[in-house]
Order: C-alpha cells, then sequence, then structure tokens
C-alpha cells in the first residue's frame, strides 16, 4: 500500500521539509511553497495559505476518520472540528515537530473524542455503515462487475467479505486508543513512532496497544481461518 | 516449544505481530530470524501472522468505500470555507452613541421612560415658556383680513339645503358668531361670522334665492345681514330680498335691516319702489317709515344722525299694524333736492290714492313729519 505524502513527512519530524523563505510566498504560487513557508503564512493571517494546507492534508485526515468513525457524518464532523482546532490555534504552533504531526495530534484527538462518546452513549448513535455488499440488494451495476474481476477467486472473495464483516464487529470491541493506533498502523500506514507523536504518546504504548489490538482482532476472526 | 537460539519463545511470540508489519529492530529481526530457523511452532505462528497483517491490508478501507467519488471531500471543503467564511466577517466595531448607558436602561424599563420624559418635558417646557419673548407687541398693528379661496363652490350652492341657522351675538363691537348647518352631498358646517367668506356667500345667496329656503331660516340671514349692511354685497343681497323675496315678513325685514343705509340713493329707490308696487301694506308702511327717517337723517347734521337713529329705535318695535312715530321735530326741507322732492311726491301719491287707509294715514303723518309745504 502506498504511504501518503504527508506520513513521509512525519518520518521527518524535523518539521523543515524545505529552505523556502515564507518572503517568497508574495512571489511564489501557493501550491510551490512548503509546509512550513505556507504555515508561517497562514499564521500571519493568509486565509489563501490555510486552505492551500488544508488541501494538502485534508484528504487523509478524512480518509482516517471515515476508517476510524465509519460513518460519514461522524468523519465529517471530525473533519469540521479538526481543522476549525487547527485554524483557531495555528498561532500556537512553534515548529517543535512537523504540521503533520501537529495536525495528527489534533486530528486523533477529536476522534478519540468521538468514539469514547460514542462508546459512552452507544444508544444515541446511528448503525455504522456495513461494508458487506451481499446484503446489499440495491447495489450499483458497476459495483458488482467490479466484484467479478477474473483474477479474484470466488470463494476467496466471500471470505474476504466474511472478514471484513467480523472484522468490523471486532474494531467495535477495540479500546478507542487502540483502535486508532490499529487503524493508523494497518490502514495509514504509519510507524509507531509517528503514530506515538500524534497521539502524544512514546513508542512503547502505542506497541502495546497495537499487540492488544491484534490480539483481540486475531481471536474474533480466529475461527474463520 | 523448542528452544533451540538464544531467543526464547516466550519472548519471540509477541515480536511476531511486530515482525509482520516491520516493526521491529534489526537486533530484534536478527534473533527473532534465528529462532524461527530452529523454531517451528513459532515459524508457523509467524507465518500465520503474516498472512492475517497481509489480508487485513488487502481488504478495502472504509474509506474506499463510502467516500469512493470524492463528494464527502468536497462536501467537507465546502462546509469548511463556509465556517471560515462566517469566523472571518469582522465583527461591526460598536459605534460611539452617547448617553448610550440611557439608552440601554431606557430600553428595558419603557414605563419609567415614559414618564420620564414627559416630567422633562414639563418642566422644560415650563422653564422654557419663561424665556421665550411675548408677541403682544407685534399683535398691536392693523389687523389684516386674509380671505382664503372660497370652501363653498357655485355648485354645492345651487344644490344645496340649509337645515338651521344658529346666531350668536357678539359682546359688544365683537361681530356674531355664526353656524350654518349645510345639507349638501356632504353634510357641512360652517362657522364663523360675517367676515368669512363662505358664511357672508351662503347667508346672501339663502337672502338672493328666497324662493329655494324658508322663510324663517331667510329671516335669520336678515336678522345676521344687516350688522353688515354697509358692505356693498351685502347691502344688494338685502335689496333684492327686499324687492322680490316672495314672503312680505322677509321683505319687511330686509327693509329694516337696511335701515341703516337709508341715505344711499340706492337704498332709497328701492324704498321708492317697495312704497309704490309692492302688494303688502305692511311693507309699503315701513318703507314710508324708513324714507321719513333717510330724510331726517338727510336734515340733521352728521353728528346727529345717530342720535336721531337711536331715538327712533327707542320708540319701540314697529309692526306693519302699529307703525311708531318718532316724536321728533318737523324736517325742514328745501325744495331744490331732487331726491326729496320724490320722495314727498311718493308720499303725496300714497296718502291720495293707497287702497289702505293705515297706508294713507301713515303717509300724511310722514308728510307733516317732514314738513313739507303742502301739509303744512
Amino acid at each position: 500500500m502506498p504511504l501518503p505524502s504527508w506520513a513521509l513527512a512525519l518520518a521527518d519530524n524535523a518539521g523543515r521539509s524545505g529552505g523556502t523563505d515564507a518572503v517568497l510566498a508574495t512571489v511564489t504560487s501557493l501550491p510551490e511553497l512548503d509546509e512550513r513557508a505556507l504555515v508561517i503564512e497562514a499564521q500571519a493571517g493568509n486565509r489563501a495559505a490555510f486552505e492551500e494546507l488544508v488541501r494538502r492534508f485534508d484528504r487523509d485526515v478524512l480518509r482516517l476518520a471515515l476508517n476510524l468513525m465509519k460513518r460519514p457524518e461522524d468523519a465529517r464532523d471530525v473533519y469540521q472540528e479538526a481543522f476549525l482546532k487547527v485554524y483557531r490555534n495555528l498561532h500556537r504552533f512553534r515548529f517543535e515537530c512537523s504540521f503533520y504531526t501537529w495536525l495528527y495530534r489534533i486530528v486523533t484527538n477529536v476522534c478519540l473524542d468521538h468514539l469514547r462518546r460514542r462508546q459512552a452513549r452507544p444508544e444515541d448513535q446511528a448503525p455504522e455503515v456495513r461494508l458487506n455488499r451481499q446484503e446489499d440488494a440495491s447495489q450499483d451495476f458497476f459495483e458488482v462487475q467490479r466484484e467479478h474481476r477474473p483474477t479474484l477467486d470466488p470463494e476467496r472473495r466471500l471470505m474476504g467479505k466474511e472478514i471484513r464483516t467480523r472484522l468490523a464487529k471486532a474494531m467495535e470491541r477495540l479500546s478507542p486508543r487502540e483502535r486508532i493506533v490499529f487503524e493508523m498502523k494497518h490502514y495509514q500506514g504509519l510507524k509507531l513512532r509517528a503514530i506515538g507523536d500524534a497521539l502524544g504518546t512514546t513508542e512503547e504504548t502505542v506497541k502495546n496497544s497495537l499487540f492488544r489490538a491484534t490480539r483481540k482482532l486475531r481471536q474474533e476472526l480466529g475461527e474463520l481461518r | 516449544m523448542s528452544a533451540g537460539g538464544k531467543m526464547d519463545c516466550r519472548v519471540a511470540a509477541p515480536l511476531l505481530v511486530f515482525l509482520a508489519c516491520d516493526e521491529v529492530s534489526a537486533q530484534e529481526r536478527a534473533a527473532l530470524e534465528e529462532h524461527l530457523a530452529a523454531c517451528t511452532e513459532c515459524r508457523e505462528l509467524a507465518q500465520q501472522e503474516g498472512q492475517f497483517h497481509a489480508e487485513l491490508n488487502a481488504l478495502p478501507q472504509s474509506a474506499d468505500e463510502l467516500d469512493r467519488s470524492g463528494t464527502l471531500l468536497s462536501q467537507c471543503r465546502s462546509e469548511l470555507a463556509e465556517t471560515l467564511d462566517e469566523m472571518s466577517i469582522p465583527a461591526e466595531p460598536e459605534r460611539w452613541q452617547p448617553f448610550g448607558f440611557v439608552r440601554r436602561w431606557m430600553a428595558l424599563r419603557p414605563g419609567w421612560s415614559a414618564a420620564g420624559l414627559l416630567a422633562a418635558g414639563a418642566v422644560l417646557g415650563v422653564q422654557l415658556l419663561q424665556w421665550m419673548p411675548t408677541n403682544d407687541s407685534g399683535l398691536k398693528g392693523a389687523a389684516v383680513n386674509v380671505s382664503a379661496a372660497p370652501k363653498v363652490s357655485d355648485e354645492q350652492l345651487a344644490k344645496m339645503a340649509v337645515a338651521g341657522i344658529n346666531f350668536a351675538p357678539g359682546a359688544g363691537a365683537a361681530p356674531g358668531t355664526l353656524q350654518v348647518q349645510l345639507r349638501a352631498e356632504q353634510p357641512v358646517t360652517l362657522s364663523g361670522n360675517l367676515d368669512d367668506s363662505d358664511v357672508r356667500r351662503v347667508l346672501t345667496y339663502m337672502v338672493k334665492n328666497g324662493e329655494r329656503f324658508d322663510a324663517g331660516l331667510r329671516l335669520d340671514c336678515l336678522e345676521a345681514l344687516k350688522a353688515r349692511v354697509s358692505d356693498v354685497e351685502i347691502r344688494e343681497a338685502l335689496l333684492e330680498a327686499a324687492r322680490q323675496d316672495p314672503n312680505p315678513a322677509v321683505r319687511m325685514k330686509a327693509l329694516e335691516a337696511l335701515r341703516d343705509a337709508v341715505k344711499e340713493e340706492d337704498v332709497r329707490d328701492a324704498l321708492l319702489e317697495s312704497v309704490q308696487t309692492d302688494w303688502n301694506p305692511g311693507v309699503r308702511v315701513e318703507a314710508v317709515n324708513l324714507l321719513v327717517r333717510s330724510l331726517e337723517l338727510e336734515s340733521a347734521s352728521p353728528a346727529e344722525a345717530p342720535a336721531a337713529g337711536d331715538a327712533a329705535e327707542a320708540a319701540g318695535p314697529r309692526s306693519p299694524a302699529m307703525p311708531a312715530i318718532a316724536p321728533s321735530a318737523p324736517v325742514i326741507l328745501t325744495d331744490a333736492d331732487p331726491s326729496v322732492l320724490r320722495v314727498v311726491r311718493a308720499l303725496e301719491e300714497l296718502q291720495k290714492h293707497d287702497p289702505n287707509r293705515y297706508v294713507r294715514l301713515r303717509s300724511a303723518a310722514a308728510l307733516r313729519q317732514i314738513g313739507t309745504p303742502e301739509v303744512r
């Protein structure tokens, strides 16, 4: 799975991916600026610079939110809340870590809040969207066609769907932190150290969370194997 | 569990999870590889762990399924932009408002505010009146009557009916106040004195058009108009009523109203006309009385004229049946005055030929009173 561009940057915790001076923002188009220059511009009140920052990272933010929340409405809420927090607190960012790390710290905190809220009051929550296409009678024609690619073994495909359903149920039994760690590791492809930075904890703690999450999931999915 | 290497199975097993996702250090990896090469059980576990990890990674992600077309991302961007727009709208700076705290206080207490404003207005008004210059000096000049455009049109006059006339005589020399209630298309009440052009127009119209209005109303009109007999317009109306009104009481009242203008030539002509042509003896007697009065005023000095009038007035109200003759001294007339001669001739004619005996007697008395040579 290809890593997102910002994930690579997270690994470089220096937060300086280029030497472009912020002054260049006045003569250089915003998409050409590196994230540090963009952040400086945004901190100076340049709305366009902030929007450029959003455009660079929001696809991955929404992806993480969707994977964690499993509901588009919740993911949208996480997106809005997270970027508004970034906008309001950008002046406090002092480049002590990379902007990506700082952004993901905010995003994961918002996700944790939502997940904890959901766990505390499950009766208030709408059911998560199940991705089992077999149960969906009104599936799209092209979706069906896509499932019939010759490279996919029908038996294996059926097994995959079963695993996916069981995995979704098993994920609900994880703690919010275990869920985030698992998602960030397996679906976002982040290194444990970067996850620790995003969550504001140590790599060792993240390691423990990932281990517990994997054990739980294997127990839930063991029967299928 | 076999223990063929340095690493124990209890240490190696937990690391297999991180080995599958490439999260072990180089030292750990080397120790694990050495252990897995010797331990079949751990090797199988590592294989299962790797397969599980691979299967998880092969599963489609929720994000791929939930936002395949990218619509959700567009929505999120749009919503965020709108929210940022709202946040970036600068708050309207509060304008400087003098006495802002007073306004806020008043807005919260409307009752007290109204009472306070009334009290403040009263105090201010009383205080200001003391300092304002009075305009009494400006009113000492001659009064100027400004006539407004007539409110009652000719068409309204032609169609109107009069419900009543109320007359309140003024105190002393002040003109009386009239109230004329008209029944036109829309009921109108005219209020004012004879200086009011509308009031004057309506009254003179009623007097001139006697056949359209009640005789009692016409008498009221004459009573009101006689105070302004010096006015040409009013005198013409009175003369017309004295000549043409169908009611003899109204004609007599019209002659009486002309009493103070008997010296005028047109009035004397009208009196002579009444003496000669009016069919009512009472009207003719009234005309004779007024002719005598005119001659008395003619011979008297201007200063004495009012006294003579007052003397005649003091004789009491006259009636057609019993006209009163003021017991004044005989009027010495000169023959050279042609107007006097016309009167004398008319009285002589009346004395000789009037069908009414009382009129003849009254004419003879009048001739004696004016001291004509024939009578003497």
